[in-house]
Parts: C-alpha cells; structure tokens; sequence
C-alpha cells in the first residue's frame, strides 16, 4: 500500500511532464516544417544548351580556327585545274593534219574520261565525306553531352539568379581539352549569374574532346554555350 | 497529419532497433522523472519529520515519556524516530538488566543507533544509483539509436543512382530524436542525482549529529546515575 502511496502520484506527475512536452513539441514543429517544405523542391538540375554550330566567325580570335576549316575543301580542287592546263599547251603544230586531228580526238577523250572519272571520284569523296560527317555527329552529341555534364556539375548558380536569365559565352579550345579562353558574348543582365556561368567553365579546365582533329576543328575549336537555368520557382 | 515531415510520422517510419531504443529512453525518462518526483517528495518530507521530532525532543520533554509515545505507534516510526527508538531502547535494556559500567552501556548504544542510521541512509539514498546509471547511459544509447539510424539511411543512399539531401534528411532527422531524447532523459537524471546526493548528505549530517547528542545526553545520565 505504501508503494501506492509513494509511486502513484510521481508516476502522475511525470506522466503529465512528458504529455506536456510532447504536446509541446507537436506544436512547434509545425512551422519549421512550413519552412522546410518551402526550401525542398530545390532539386539541382540545370539545363544547358551547346550550341553546334559555331559561330561564324566574325571577330576572328588570334587563333587560326577557319584556317584549318577551309584546308580540307580546297585539297580535291586544284587538281582539276592542272589536267586541263596542260593538254591546252599541248597542240602545237604538227605536219600532218589527220593525224594531228585523230590525236586530238583522242587526247580530248581521254581527258573527258579523265575528267568524268574525277569529277565521280570527287562526288565519292564528297559522299564519304558527308556520311562521316553523320558518324561524327552521333560523336559530337556524345562529346556535347560529356562537356555539358562537366558544366553543369562546376556550375554554382548564385542566389540571386532567376529563370529567363540567359547568358552566352564563346569558348575556345585547344587541341588536347585545354581551355584557352572564355569569353561573355550575350550577358544575361546580372554579372553575378555571368559570372557564375564563367567561373563554371574556367573550373572545368579540362574539356574532354574528340581525338579526331578534323572533328576537333569543325566542332569544338571554338563553340558558343548557353546558360539557362530551367528548374528555378521564381 | 498533412505535414510531410511530422514528428510523429518519423518515429513512426524509423527502423525498429531505432524505435526499440527510443522506447528505452522514454521508458527511462518517465522512470527517472518518477524517481525524481518522489525522491523529492521523500527528502522534503524527512526534512520535515526531522525539524518536528528535534523540536519534540529539545521541548524539554521526558525521554523516556517520548519513546514511550513512539512505542505505541511503533510500525509508523519516522526515520529519526527510529534512530531514539534504537539509542533510547537500547539504553533502557541495558539499565533494566543492570549494567552498570558505562563504556559499555555508551558502546551498546552506540552500536545500536549505527544500525539506525545506516538503515536510514540506505533509505534515503534508495533510487539514487538508478538515476545516476540513466544520467550517465542515456546519452550513450541515445547515440548508438542515431548512429544506427544514420548508418541504415547512408546504406539505402548508396543503392540509388541519384543521392539528393532530400534522400537523406528524413533518415537522419528521424536518427537524431534518438539522441534528443537521450539527451532528455539524461539532464534532469544527473541534475536530480546531483541535487538530492548532496540533500541526503545534509540529512545524514542531522541525523548523525542528533545520534552524537542523543548519546551525550545518556552518557550523562549513566555516568550521573
């Protein structure tokens, strides 16, 4: 009985304390989940464009970009020249004329085969040409996604950046990945955003890009990024 | 609840060895507080006891009139009643049996009241080690509870393609009321352990100084007689 008498009114007091408390905390925590669900959908996720084709040049870089560019066209082209400047010096003023006509015929067909079977040779090669062109562009995609996840990835927005900001830099690149340079070619408005986009890039430092040189030259000498972020509430 | 993220909601989705330890903490502090109430209740009330009986007995009353007084209701006794009833009986035995010689009548008496007390200490202080152990281990269990808790929510991370914190926090938000109410349940246990530890000391003091006197009182009278 004694125990009844010693434990049942603690027993309800402390019953009561941690009701109390409970109840409390119940209370409370409410509002920190207001906040809490307020700062949740901040999933990290950004979209960036590559842009594939890159810019025509118009403010040409110290770097030889449409040099090599324009190397590969002109490679079939001056041989068709030569061929025809030759047989022309050719005639000069043999005694007999029927021979001289003959041989003329045949020298003329002859270059025309000549011709025709190059001018089919270089539709090949440009046929060629156009379906490697299809194969790198499957590569180039590759290539593309692999830089924009590398972006993305050094990218840290700042507070301050809202959805519609855009800003658009020029980068230039040399051979082996490395960043040569980056340059602000459409500002979004806010530098703290531009720069953000720029800082991305230059923590990148090290692009990974084709090995193929001609791929290299055609897509991401130089190429033009566009940041954009896609995910942001306001 | 509509809250996605409700107090109840994460005890209700913690792993069970995470839910078993927080049923041992709150079982430990509803113990404690308990304890604590009822230590509280006990020690205010001794000190009450002991100021009423020392008034009682410095009144000028005759002793052997007030044990007679304890005698009668002699299952109800307080604590420091019971150490006169010790010292006072002990001392009337002796002189009914005729000894005389009063260092041994002083040791006999002696003797008897250290039975008393101990007995007294041992009631007042019961409890006491009870709080100290949930003071002390609370916190660490409290802690195996999160770490336990943290460690499952990490593994379950480490088999989706995609760790976002909002995989995470929940797992570990849920871990940490482990240790909150280790935490709970171990500050008022020390403080209470602490509180009436040194509160038993100050009334063991009493009643050993009361005993002192008391044997004084009859060594003065045996010596006397």
């Amino acid at each position: 009985m004694s125990i009844v008498r010693d434990y049942a009114f603690p027993l309800a007091l402390a019953l009561l304390l941690h009701c109390g408390v409970f109840a409390l905390l119940l209370q409370n925590w409410q509002p920190e989940t207001d906040d809490l669900r307020l700062y949740e959908p901040r999933a990290i996720e950004t979209t960036l464009i590559v842009m594939e084709k890159p810019a025509p040049p118009p403010v040409p870089k110290p770097e030889p970009t449409p040099a090599p560019q324009g190397a590969p066209p002109p490679e079939p082209k001056p041989q068709p020249t030569p061929t025809p400047a030759a047989p022309v010096e050719q005639p000069p003023k043999p005694d007999p004329e029927e021979a001289r006509r003959a041989q003329e015929e045949r020298e003329r067909r002859d270059r025309l085969q000549e011709l025709s079977e190059q001018s089919t040779q270089l539709a090949l090669a440009e046929e060629l040409a156009d379906l490697r062109d299809l194969e790198a562009d499957a590569e180039t995609m590759s290539y593309a996604e692999g830089i924009q996840r590398a972006i993305i990835q050094a990218w840290s927005r700042p507070p301050s950046a809202r959805l519609g900001m855009q800003a658009r830099l020029r980068v230039d690149l040399v051979p082996s990945g490395d960043l040569l340079s980056v340059t602000l070619i459409e500002s979004s408005g806010n530098p703290a955003f531009d720069r953000s986009a720029e800082q991305a890039v230059r923590r990148v430092e090290r692009f990974d890009v084709p090995k193929e040189s001609r791929l290299f030259e055609k897509k991401f000498r130089r190429f033009t990024l566009l940041f954009k972020p896609e995910d942001l509430l306001r | 609840m509509t809250q996605p993220a409700s107090i109840l909601e994460l005890i209700a989705n913690a792993s069970p060895l995470v839910q078993a330890v927080m049923a041992i903490l709150l079982l430990a502090s509803l113990a404690s507080w308990v304890l604590i109430f009822q230590r509280w209740f006990g020690l205010n009330r001794v000190q009450g006891e002991i100021d009423d009986f020392e008034e009682e007995f410095w009144s000028g009353i005759d002793l052997a009139e007030l044990n007679g007084e304890l005698a009668e209701r002699e299952d109800d006794l307080t604590g420091i009643e019971t150490v006169f009833a010790a010292g006072f009986g002990e001392y009337q035995r002796l002189s009914a049996a005729g000894t005389t010689d009063p260092d041994a009548v002083m040791q006999f008496v002696q003797r008897a009241m250290r039975v008393a007390l101990t007995h007294e200490e041992e009631r007042l202080g019961r409890h006491l080690p009870f709080l100290a152990t949930v003071g002390s281990t609370s916190v660490y269990v409290g802690l195996f509870g999160t770490v336990w808790g943290i460690m499952n929510s990490f593994r379950s991370v480490a088999t989706m393609t995609q760790a976002t914190l909002a995989a995470v926090a929940p797992g570990i938000s849920e871990a940490l009321i482990a240790t909150a109410m280790g935490l709970f349940a171990a500050i008022p246990a020390v403080i209470g352990y602490n509180r009436f530890a040194a509160r038993v000391e100050v009334l063991m003091k009493r009643y050993e100084a009361f005993a002192d006197e008391l044997t004084s009182i009859l060594h003065r009278t045996v010596v006397a007689g």
